[in-house]
């Protein structure tokens, strides 16, 4: 695949002719932190950041959607009836996300996209996204990427992946579409000094992510004996059950669906929600099946480690980007969470 | 405020031994820069990983209300008078306790650092008396505390617990002279339009997910508002009307018994300053009652009460 | 804008200002009509989340009135509400509602006259300042 030079002052036009012809998504700074939204001009991106504090995921599942409209005036032919919200789905790049973030995609995907069901929302803009990923130079000390199967520099879910070089950045074209975003870029070919000096990011990079974190144990641990354990009731206690983790998380895909109405017409929108809610799994009936704190926080971390990794054989359902890490209020660390888990296995084992 | 940990793993271990708590609650060393988590040591075993420092800023009367066993629980000025609160409002029983008492020097304020220093990364945060040293690769800044401390911190006038059964050290010196109301005062000089338009900011970028509720010893309730489907006061969406009516009767609910402890700032993911509602109230009700949440058992919390006097110059 | 009528959300305790409100309509007094009367057993069970359903409903004004200092059915629920009540007008007004829009009395069930005269300035006071502009729940700009 075809690898080009674009150089740092160069961006801005790269940017700008992309805004011609896509919708763009970009990291912005916004008061003391970063957030990845979409972009109306080429020097509201900057690429300089280290992560994002809440995932992409909101290019593809907003927190709050607008699914169908609806009027319940009296009389009219279509009352009562629901209508697709009307959207314009146009072809959009992602720029300069991080790899792990790439990755969680396609972690969401299998939710989103099976064999019975489609999601139409998050797949039609998944279709239309092209994703240029930015690799990571100076991983974060909460990142542990390299231990749930990606790395500062996976491919994994990109179509481009770009190297910061300093003075300018590495194209590199990973599909098809890349290629098509790799020709707005008018540079030259790398040569060979430029892409050794890429390849030692890259190796610099994986060496400084010190975590490395046993999550391949996972598949073989007893899903019972993991329900059960005793550690839950440490690992709960902190917990303040409010939803920061998975509305930072790239790959929670939880979500709720509410019906608005404004006098005669309404919306069924659907926000994001939270499996730390009590909420969450209240029934109808009153019955709540996880009514207690250790019973939600079990879930969470079950879900990720454990049912997901058995039900889609795909790897730990966590790419190890550390926003929950950096956000928890209370300091639950994913990580601290996974050496207990996996510790569990190895006492069995021994 | 390091020097605080032996005398409290002393108090601690002594504590448990002798069997006269069942647990007590304090922090244990965070597993990042600048954070602690809250801990449960139930056993002698587990006393050497309480620990305590200037990012113990979670308010530990949080993890109180509705618990049987008894508890030793290490606490600072504004957790004590939040257990005030929770006894006069019968979430937990006086007798039930044995109060650790901390004379605070206030709580570092781990977003202001973070923006520092952003982009580049913090790997350990030290303190002594005076300062607070960041280190990283590449780093080592020594910033005076008091320029670091949250901003509740630096305006606090409540620094040494209200209530104890033994203190750590002895207590700290109380400033005199503080004017906690400045930018409560700047925002009602502002018209209507400015004002909403101010918080329509400040508030945006809510996610709704009430870390700033949850964090807050306050918010006990089995059910709270925007959890209510019939009638659902709130929608459930980034809409920011239904952001800012959260964020009022949150606000509302915490009226006369908020010690701006600064636990649901701190929570808060996406740093939104939603203490300016609660110390607005603050502000009215010392101005209207006279009234300080937490400072004493023996008075009943400013709504629960009245007197037949009160100012009610707004009404017809 | 010419043809716009004030929308008053009226909570009105049912032991004085809501009898204020029938005897003013037996005397056949004359008032602005522009009240929607919600009747509520005392001020004191008035919550907050009352008054901020009204607007996001879309309430141009929302007007409480209950039993004078002394006189309350439940001896004490209108001393409560009191100090609510000042909390309540303060914040709202702190985060850009217009003091115009929200309005306390006390009027017994014996003062139809007092009654009428504080509709009559209510819906003065509400209608200069105009249809509300913020907090009215309307369809989430989302995408």
């Amino acid at each position: 695949m075809s690898e080009v030079i674009i150089p740092k002052d160069e961006l801005a036009s790269f940017v700008g002719r992309l805004l011609e012809s896509y919708e763009v998504f970009a990291p912005v700074a916004r008061g003391g932190m970063y957030l990845f939204e979409r972009i109306s001009a080429a020097d509201e991106a900057d690429l300089s950041y280290k992560n994002t504090r809440l995932s992409p995921k909101g290019a593809f599942l907003p927190q709050s959607e607008r699914m169908f409209e609806f009027t319940v005036a009296p009389g009219k032919e279509e009352s009562g009836i629901l209508k697709e919200a009307p959207k314009e789905f146009r072809e959009r790049v992602l720029l300069g996300l991080r790899p792990c973030d790439a990755q969680a995609f396609k972690l969401v995907d299998v939710n989103f996209i099976t064999k019975e069901y489609t999601d139409p929302w998050w797949a039609r803009r998944r279709e239309k996204a092209i994703l240029v990923g930015l690799g990571c130079n100076e991983p974060r000390s909460t990142c542990f990427c390299t231990s749930t199967g990606g790395g500062p520099f996976s491919e994994k879910g990109l179509d481009v992946l770009l190297y910061d070089l300093g003075e300018s950045f590495l194209a590199r074209a990973v599909t098809e579409k890349g290629e098509q975003i790799v020709s707005f870029c008018s540079g030259k070919a790398p040569g060979e000094s430029l892409k050794s000096k890429a390849r030692e990011l890259e190796a610099a990079a994986r060496a400084k992510i010190r975590k490395s974190l046993p999550v391949d144990k996972l598949k073989e641990k007893d899903l019972l004996e993991l329900f059960n354990g005793k550690f839950w009731e440490k690992i709960e206690f902190a917990c303040i059950n409010c939803g920061t983790c998975t509305f930072v998380c790239p790959t929670c895909w939880c979500f709720d669906i509410q019906d608005e109405v404004y006098k005669n017409d309404g919306d069924r929108l659907r926000n994001w929600d939270s499996c730390m809610f009590p909420i969450f799994t209240l029934h109808g009936s009153g019955h709540n099946p996880r009514a207690q704190k250790v019973q939600r926080v079990r879930q969470r971390f079950m879900h990720k480690l454990k049912y997901y990794v058995d039900k889609y054989g795909n790897g730990v359902a966590c790419v190890g980007c550390g926003r929950c890490v950096v956000s928890c209020p209370v300091n639950i660390d994913i990580r601290r969470v996974m050496e207990v888990m996996t510790a569990e296995v190895c006492e069995r084992e021994e | 405020m390091k020097e605080y940990i032996p005398k409290i793993r002393e108090i601690a271990r002594k504590l448990l031994e002798e069997e006269k708590v069942d647990a007590v609650l304090g922090f244990r060393k965070g597993t990042i820069p600048m954070m602690n988590e809250p801990f449960m040591a139930r056993s002698a075993s587990d006393v050497d990983l309480l620990y305590w420092d200037s990012n113990c800023g979670i308010n530990l009367a949080n993890y109180l209300h509705k618990r049987k066993e008894k508890i030793a629980v290490v606490a600072k000025g504004c957790d004590t008078r939040n257990i005030v609160n929770h006894i006069v409002e019968n979430q937990v029983k006086r007798d039930q306790l044995y109060i650790i008492g901390i004379p605070c020097r206030g709580m570092i304020d781990r977003r202001q650092i973070l923006a520092m220093f952003e982009g580049r990364e913090i790997e350990e945060v030290d303190e002594d008396a005076e300062n607070v040293i960041i280190k990283g690769d590449g780093l080592s800044e020594t910033i005076p505390r008091v320029e670091v401390l949250q901003e509740n911190c630096s305006i606090c006038i409540h620094h040494n617990p209200v209530i104890y059964d033994e203190m750590v050290d002895e207590p700290v010196e109380e400033p005199d002279h503080v004017d906690r109301y400045d930018d409560i005062k700047a925002i009602e000089e502002m018209d209507p339009e400015e004002r909403y338009q101010y918080f329509r900011d400040i508030f945006s970028p809510c996610i709704r997910c009430y870390a700033c509720r949850n964090s807050c010893p306050l918010c006990y309730c089995p059910t709270c508002f925007v959890d209510e489907s019939r009638p659902q006061w709130v929608g459930k969406s980034i809409d920011i009307t239904d952001v800012m009516t959260f964020h009022f009767l949150r606000a509302f609910h915490c009226a006369g018994r908020c010690t701006d402890c600064g636990s649901c700032e701190r929570a808060c993911p996406v740093g939104i300053p939603m203490r300016l509602l609660t110390k607005k109230l603050e502000k009215d009700i010392r101005e209207l009652y006279g009234y300080e949440a937490g400072m004493s058992l023996d008075e009943r919390p400013p709504l629960d009460t009245y007197r037949p006097d009160d100012p009610e110059f707004f009404i017809k | 804008m010419k043809d716009w009528e004030p929308k008053i959300v009226a909570f009105l305790c049912n032991w004085c200002s809501y009898g204020a409100a029938d005897l003013a309509g037996v005397s056949r007094f004359q008032y602005p009509p522009y009240i929607r009367v919600i009747r509520i057993p005392c001020t004191g069970r008035l919550n907050p989340k009352f008054v901020l359903a009204a607007f996001r409903h879309g309430a141009d004004g929302v007007w409480i009135s209950g039993c004078h200092p002394g006189d309350c059915h439940y001896l004490e629920g209108n001393y409560y509400a009191r100090r609510r009540f000042a909390l309540l007008k303060s914040l709202l007004e702190y985060m850009g509602i217009e003091p115009e829009r929200i309005h306390f009395s006390w009027v017994s069930s014996a003062e139809a006259g007092k009654f009428v005269e504080v509709v009559s300035e209510v819906t003065e006071t509400v209608k200069k300042v105009g249809p509300l502009k913020y907090f009215m729940k309307k369809r989430p700009e989302v995408e």
